[in-house]
């Protein structure tokens, strides 16, 4: 069995991370400028702050939350680490320091998208270019997967890199639903939380295979347990979850790495929190909790995993 | 000369003139190993090699075949210039170059055994003592110790120029850590993808093999008894100016590319952290420098560095390539003294020629450096990449006053050099092929054997009557054809 740096390891675990973190921005920031379309008052962006607990980070550079301010807050601006330029300029970092582990073609592409992000400026965030800007940077993340999926070879690295991207798409799930969280109290049948909803939906590519499997939900607790519990739902937290599992038992069983019991608790303990249960019978600020135990759950199993693979041996110096 | 002698007029290349410059493409009256090539490059036109050109740049920035330049407030992306037209070495020119780099490796390997062991060419009195005691890269750290198969210089370039009879000659060996064997096999790639007809049906040299023999070098060299050795490329990280070539260079070997973080030494023997714990390292193809290698025995302020490597070295279970202290075979002093070293040693005379060369260390050598500083070329020898080299007939009354009084303060850090008027290559120059001056820069593996890469790195001076080709200093390169 050939062997993988350690350092390696956790670059291809933030490569994966930093691109799906860039990708879910940016549906994030579309689908909260789509809620605010029957707002009089136009897009709450505050909304994003609170739910990337960004709000005195933001604060630290912006007087007023407004469209212009947040938007280049999260997309444009490189001094702000969770923007998605520096996202896409921190994959392509990690990238480069495995450029010898993953494919031409990944690297390739991953310069191409970064100059393009690079490229944007304020006339890209305007309201009216926002959804074509959002839409090159899902697009342009959405091509690295496929290339990846085409091109990478599936040895130990491909399991931390998938163990990087399921993390992280879980982890966004929640937030994107916890985005519909308190209007779970608007009544069944309210027509605007039902828009609110499938907004949500086609925020996740879901809203066909949702209605194909629920041709008759009524709830937007439907919606809700789809996000969390569909086991088919490529977004879904349960689908990451049995990934996660599945690459961390390859990389114990194929490759022969030595068991993590703080791996192995954190891992039970998310799906302790993902056994089917419907969220039915939650309220709004139930479901929230519950999210935000997930997402603990979620930041608890990397934290382990970081440990277990990438801090080895003795200390450096 | 001008092209004019066999190229219909209003090609590419018609209205090309080298001057007193010797030609790479046409030579002093033509070529005949160059025609096709040239028929082929007048049937474009300047539009047409532009287009070339801009496809060529936009595949190496999007392949991020870059060296990054950190400002205040980003990194910015570079690319080394590329030319589209190749230049092009005939079989009879290559097996000349093959026999004299091969030559010099042996020699210098050879040197490097004997300085750090009985020191028979000090005592023989061939090489001045304190030319080489007193150098800044001898490591006397090194004496006694024993490197696999004698082999100090794995990995050489030696620079090589031709000058105005079209004689070939040698500028400089680099035996420390050599770079730029990443362009020529990307250049060549990139070559092949936006010029293919060029190439058509021509049969050159193929430099695609390079990862594999290093490797395979590397292999011969590992610590005596380990069958199945584990190799790694150590580099100083993301931010050094050659990082893409190491990650190249790990690429086409199939090697971990580690740094000094990545390894550790316990009971003199080298680790590297690995997701299954630590693993043996027995072959190390560092790209630091002595200085940096190891904070406990050479520079305690290194941060890339691995603290005791230097111990397991010494006692031979780790191989370091290149060795610790070849700096001083490749010394710009030094070098005078090699068409003696290879005699001494192999006692055969220099297949290629040395530039003349004065040492500033003797006194007859300084005399005559002050006395026609404004027609030689004077060169700090502790410098890399051209730093401090002073062009004569170029430079300003007040850049030689300034040299005048640096080398009499200083005499032993010059030496200095006719101007070698270096053959020229046609570079595509905005919307016209010019005449610009070019060296060649070969590349050799030494395990067992020493193999040299067919072709070599041709540097290009991309501004007019520029010969300085180093990339730090606005150089470019090109393809080389090595015809076979």
């Amino acid at each position: 069995m050939s062997s993988l740096l350690a350092r390696f390891a956790e670059n291809i675990f933030w490569l994966a991370r930093y691109l799906e973190r860039a990708e879910n921005l940016a549906r994030i920031v579309e689908i909260n400028k789509t809620y605010a379309r029957d707002n009089p008052e136009g897009p709450d962006w505050k909304r994003i702050l609170v739910l990337y607990g960004d709000t005195e980070r933001f604060a630290e550079r912006h007087e007023e939350a407004d469209a212009r301010s947040v938007l280049n807050f999260y997309i444009l601006d490189r001094t702000n680490p969770g923007s998605i330029i520096s996202c896409i300029t921190n994959a392509r970092e990690n990238a480069r320091s495995v450029r010898h582990l993953v494919s031409t073609e990944m690297w390739t592409h991953l310069n191409i998208l970064r100059a393009k992000i690079a490229a944007f400026n304020a006339r890209d965030i305007r309201p009216s270019n926002l959804s074509l800007t959002a839409s090159t940077i899902i697009s342009g993340c959405q091509t690295f997967e496929g290339i990846a999926e085409g091109t990478f070879f599936r040895s130990e690295p491909w399991s931390h890199y998938h163990l990087g991207k399921y993390l992280e798409r879980a982890d966004q799930t929640t937030r994107i639903l916890d985005m519909g969280c308190d209007r779970l109290f608007i009544e069944e049948g309210d027509a605007v939380a039902w828009v609110h909803w499938n907004v949500m939906l086609r925020s996740v590519s879901g809203y066909h295979a949702f209605c194909a499997c629920h041709p008759a939900a009524t709830s937007p607790h439907d919606i809700a347990d789809f996000l969390l519990y569909d086991a088919d739902f490529p977004r879904a937290v349960v689908l990451c979850a049995t990934r996660i599992s599945e690459r961390l038992r390859d990389i114990e069983v194929r490759y022969c790495r030595k068991r993590s019991k703080s791996v192995a608790v954190a891992r039970s303990e998310l799906e302790a929190l993902l056994e089917r249960r419907r969220s039915k019978k939650m309220t709004a600020k139930g479901l929230h909790l519950h999210l935000d135990r997930i997402q603990k759950s979620l930041a608890q199993l990397s934290d382990a995993i970081g440990q277990a693979y990438f801090n080895v041996g003795p200390a450096a110096g | 000369m001008t092209a004019a002698v066999d190229a219909p007029s209003g090609g590419l290349l018609s209205a090309y003139d080298a001057g007193e410059f010797y030609c790479e493409l046409f030579g002093r009256r033509g070529l005949s190993h160059t025609r096709e090539i040239r028929r082929r490059l007048e049937a474009l036109d300047t539009a047409g090699l532009r287009m070339r050109a801009r496809d060529a740049e936009r595949e190496l920035f999007n392949l991020g075949i870059t060296f990054t330049v950190y400002s205040k407030r980003e990194a910015i992306d570079r690319i080394l210039p590329f030319d589209v037209i190749p230049r092009v070495l005939s079989k009879q020119d290559w097996e000349k170059i093959e026999a004299g780099v091969k030559q010099r490796v042996a020699a210098m390997n050879l040197f490097l055994h004997d300085i750090y062991h009985d020191e028979k060419i000090l005592k023989d009195g061939v090489v001045p003592v304190d030319l080489v005691k007193g150098n800044a890269h001898y490591r006397p750290e090194m004496r006694d110790v024993d490197v696999p198969r004698g082999t100090y210089i794995h990995i050489c370039g030696t620079d090589i120029v031709r000058d105005q009879k079209g004689e070939f000659c040698v500028l400089e060996d680099n035996g420390r850590t050599p770079s730029g064997v990443s362009y020529v096999i990307e250049n060549r790639h990139l070559m092949m993808r936006t010029f293919p007809d060029l190439a058509d049906g021509i049969a050159i040299a193929d430099v695609d093999e390079y990862g594999a023999r290093l490797m395979r070098t590397l292999r011969a060299v590992a610590p005596k008894g380990v069958s199945d050795p584990n190799v790694v490329l150590l580099s100083p990280g993301v931010f050094n100016s050659a990082y893409f070539e190491h990650v190249f260079l790990a690429r086409e070997m199939g090697a971990p590319l580690v740094e000094g973080r990545d390894l550790v030494v316990e009971k003199d023997k080298v680790y590297m952290r690995t997701t299954a714990g630590l693993e043996p390292v027995h072959v190390i193809y560092r790209r630091i420098n002595d200085d940096f290698l190891d904070p406990n025995t050479f520079r305690s302020d290194s941060a890339i560095g691995v603290a005791g490597l230097f111990t397991a070295y010494k006692k031979g279970n780790v191989t370091l390539a290149n060795a610790v202290g070849t700096g001083v075979a490749d010394d710009k002093a030094v070098y005078a003294y090699m068409p003696r070293i290879i005699r001494y040693y192999l006692g055969e005379d220099p297949v290629i020629a040395n530039v003349e060369t004065n040492i500033c260390r003797e006194p007859e050598g300084l005399a005559k450096t002050l006395d026609q500083l404004d027609q030689l070329v004077t060169k700090p020898v502790g410098e890399a990449g051209g730093y401090g080299v002073v062009i004569g007939p170029k430079a300003s009354a007040k850049e030689l006053t300034g040299l005048r009084n640096k080398l009499k303060r200083n005499p032993s850090n010059y030496i200095s050099q006719p101007v070698v008027q270096l053959s020229v290559c046609p570079t595509l120059v905005g919307r016209s092929v010019e005449p610009r001056h070019v060296d060649l820069r070969p590349f050799a593996l030494t395990g067992d054997q020493t193999w040299v890469l067919p072709g070599g790195l041709s540097r290009v001076a991309l501004r007019r009557g520029s010969l300085v080709v180093n990339s730090s200093r606005g150089g470019g390169s090109k393809d080389t054809w090595v015809l076979v």
